[in-house]
């Protein structure tokens, strides 16, 4: 140990003395390090923040179910499928606190009367919502933008819809007017127009804060309808796109989400039940990989650096060739020679990574504030300890990786010979 | 027992295709404490005996042992010891490491033996004002003149307070006027300090210092004597012709 202190400084101070080679030596590590670090840095912060973001919707005791291929590796690109439902089946479910669905069907609709007395025709798609979407689950829904004059559904309400203002502009309807929805069969409903949201445009950012859309068609040409209202147009549910569930304190919001996707399978509902880890999971697998595979492409830099690194070692051992033979002359052994050029060849890559680790985080905050400001959101910047000391090694090692070759060449050489280079 | 024996040892090199005959059955005996001149022409093979002497060669053929030890029969593991705590190198062109002080060129022998960083300091202090080069410690060899750096190679060389010095024309590369005081240094370790000093060397000033001078010719002992000339003939079995070795494809 006292000895290897003295050689790390033998071996500093020959770095110090080729200060400029071992400076340019320093450079060709420090970019291939500052490379990886940012790309990894960014990596994590894109995933913790889109693990916060996801977090702050679902809350810890929330799970949503969706159509079995709609999340996994079956997805078809994040467009909700349609499952059965039944609703009462799982809000009953042990662990079960509120149950809120989301149903839609293509409707015929009449709306207002044209100037030659007739009533304007449609077809739309409806959608039936749970108020308690409404009321217990506002991370989703967002905050829906009425016209003045409107409300959302209130318990209790049946025979009334919420028109989207595209649709309610086509239909010539306004709040207090009412709509004719024909159902399946003979069914057919007068649904009183309680609400007229705001146009598409104004509510660009507080639309549903969760992936998956909830409806099929992304026009702004929806009518919404309380969900119970669709049980009379078109039946028992069989067209349910997503259902968002609550879960009672001191339950394991897996365990219940578990059980209720046994209980509805077991009831012929292609579902799936998925929580806040399931979805952490795959962003992090989706995420993990994405940074593997940029760090590994600038992971070729860090080779380019350590090969820069043997070259100027393999340079050192031959100018230090008669320096070599003095040092065995007075008593070093093979090993002693060897670890002192293994030493300096690890403090150039050590030295590589702490300047490569510095500017790869000031890159990455850099990289955050730039990705922030273009896609409208706040990246979190993650400078995680483990990360700078695996790079911190990880580039003594590569340095020392790299003056294995030269450091044996220059232990091996006979003493006389040294002595005799010129 | 000669401290230092050397019995019909050769040396043979390759160099290319072709083996070059360095020293070829050399007899020799050197006793501790003795000064001894060794004095050739270029090729004789003053240096190879030299290397042999200071354990960082060793004979192709024939015997040679210091203190007893048998080199051939050493490891390589045993030969650095050797070299490193019994024999002290001074070179022609000094051979001090640029990047270190004064200071730290008399410590490295001993860093590899593993002393203590403050009394290793010490010594190295010590041994520098002993050269005369007390307010040189700092410098750094580009700032010292050649006399003063051959005497950082004499401290060098005592570091770890061997029994041999073995210089290798210690004022080839010296004025008169500084190389004197540098002869003075050795000749003062033998006497005073009873280290066996051998000097190779092809000044006779230089051999002056020598109790004894062994004359080299073609890789043998060509003559012997008290001081320069003064040597006895030595019987030899190649003392055809000077210049370089016997070589042979």
């Amino acid at each position: 140990m006292r000895k290897l202190l003295d050689f790390l400084q033998l071996a500093g101070q020959s770095i110090m003395h080729r200060r400029l080679r071992s400076w340019l030596t320093v450079i060709g590590v420090f970019i291939g390090i500052t490379a990886v670090v940012a790309l990894i840095s960014i990596g994590l912060g894109l995933d913790r923040t889109i693990k916060e973001q996801v977090a702050g919707v679902f809350g810890v005791d929330t799970f949503v179910i969706l159509d079995e291929d709609t999340f996994g590796s079956d997805s078809h690109g994040g467009t909700a499928e349609e499952y059965a439902l039944d609703l009462d089946l799982l809000r009953s479910i042990e662990g079960v606190k509120v149950a809120a669905a989301l149903r839609e069907h293509n409707g015929y609709v009449e709306g207002g009367i044209d100037e030659e007395g007739n009533r304007i025709p449609g077809i739309f798609p409806v959608m039936g919502l749970s108020p308690e979407l409404m009321t217990e689950f506002e991370s989703f829904t967002g905050d829906l933008e009425l016209m003045p004059g409107g409300r959302l559904f209130e318990p209790g309400d049946v025979e009334v819809a919420v028109l989207d203002y595209e649709v309610a502009q086509r239909l010539g309807v306004e709040v207090g007017d009412t709509i004719l929805v024909a159902g399946d069969g003979s069914a057919e409903l007068n649904l009183e127009i309680i609400g007229i949201m705001a146009p598409a445009e104004e509510e660009a950012d507080s639309g549903a804060g969760f992936g998956v859309r909830f409806s099929t068609s992304s026009e702004g040409d929806t009518i919404s309808v309380p969900y119970d209202t669709m049980e009379l147009l078109w039946g028992p549910a069989d067209d349910v796109l997503v259902t968002l569930v609550k879960t009672e304190s001191g339950y394991d919001v897996d365990e219940v989400a578990d059980r209720a996707e046994e209980t509805l399978k077991e009831r012929g509902s292609d579902i799936t039940a998925v929580t806040y880890n399931d979805i952490s999971e795959a962003i992090g697998t989706v995420t993990s990989t994405v940074s593997a595979f940029l760090a590994g492409i600038a992971g070729i830099s860090l080779l380019v650096g350590g090969v820069g690194v043997m070259n100027t070692m393999f340079t050192s051992v031959l100018e230090r060739t008669k320096e070599i033979g003095v040092m065995k002359a007075v008593g070093a052994k093979n090993v002693h020679v060897w670890t002192i050029f293994l030493i300096e060849s690890g403090l150039m890559g050590l030295v590589g990574g702490i300047v490569g680790t510095v500017l790869g985080l000031g890159l990455s905050a850099l990289a955050s504030v730039f990705i922030g400001r273009f896609f409208d959101v706040e990246l979190i910047v993650v400078a995680s300890p483990a990360l700078i000391i695996i790079t911190l090694l990880g580039s003594f090692a590569l340095g020392a990786l790299a003056g294995l070759w030269p450091a044996w060449r220059a232990s091996k050489l006979p003493v006389v010979d040294a002595l005799r280079y010129e | 027992m000669p401290f230092l024996d050397m019995k019909g040892v050769t040396k043979e090199y390759k160099l290319g295709k072709t083996i070059v005959r360095a020293l070829r059955g050399l007899d020799l005996e050197i006793r501790s404490g003795e000064i001894v001149a060794i004095m050739g022409p270029s090729g004789s093979g003053k240096s190879t005996l030299m290397h042999i002497l200071g354990a960082l060669d060793t004979p192709t053929d024939g015997s040679a042992t210091i203190d007893g030890q048998n080199l051939q029969e050493l490891k390589e593991r045993q030969l650095v010891t050797l070299r490193g705590k019994r024999v002290g190198f001074v070179f022609q062109t000094f051979n001090l490491i640029q990047t270190l002080s004064a200071q730290r060129n008399v410590e490295l022998p001993m860093i590899f033996q593993g002393v203590r960083r403050s009394a290793r300091a010490r010594r190295a202090r010590e041994l520098l004002e002993k050269v005369g080069l007390a307010d040189r410690v700092r410098h750094k060899p580009s700032e010292l003149s050649g006399g003063e750096r051959q005497r950082v190679a004499i401290a060098r060389a005592l570091a770890n307070d061997p029994e041999i010095i073995l210089a290798d024309e210690p004022t080839g590369n010296l004025d008169t006027e500084t190389g004197g005081p540098i002869l003075a240094l050795l000749k003062e370790l033998s006497v005073r300090d009873g280290k066996t000093v051998i000097l190779v060397t092809h000044d006779p000033d230089a051999a002056a210092i020598a109790d004894r001078i062994i004359r080299l010719r073609d890789g043998c002992v060509s003559t012997a004597g008290r001081h320069v000339g003064e040597e006895a003939e030595a019987s030899s079995p190649h003392d055809s012709a000077e210049g370089g070795g016997d070589s042979r494809a």
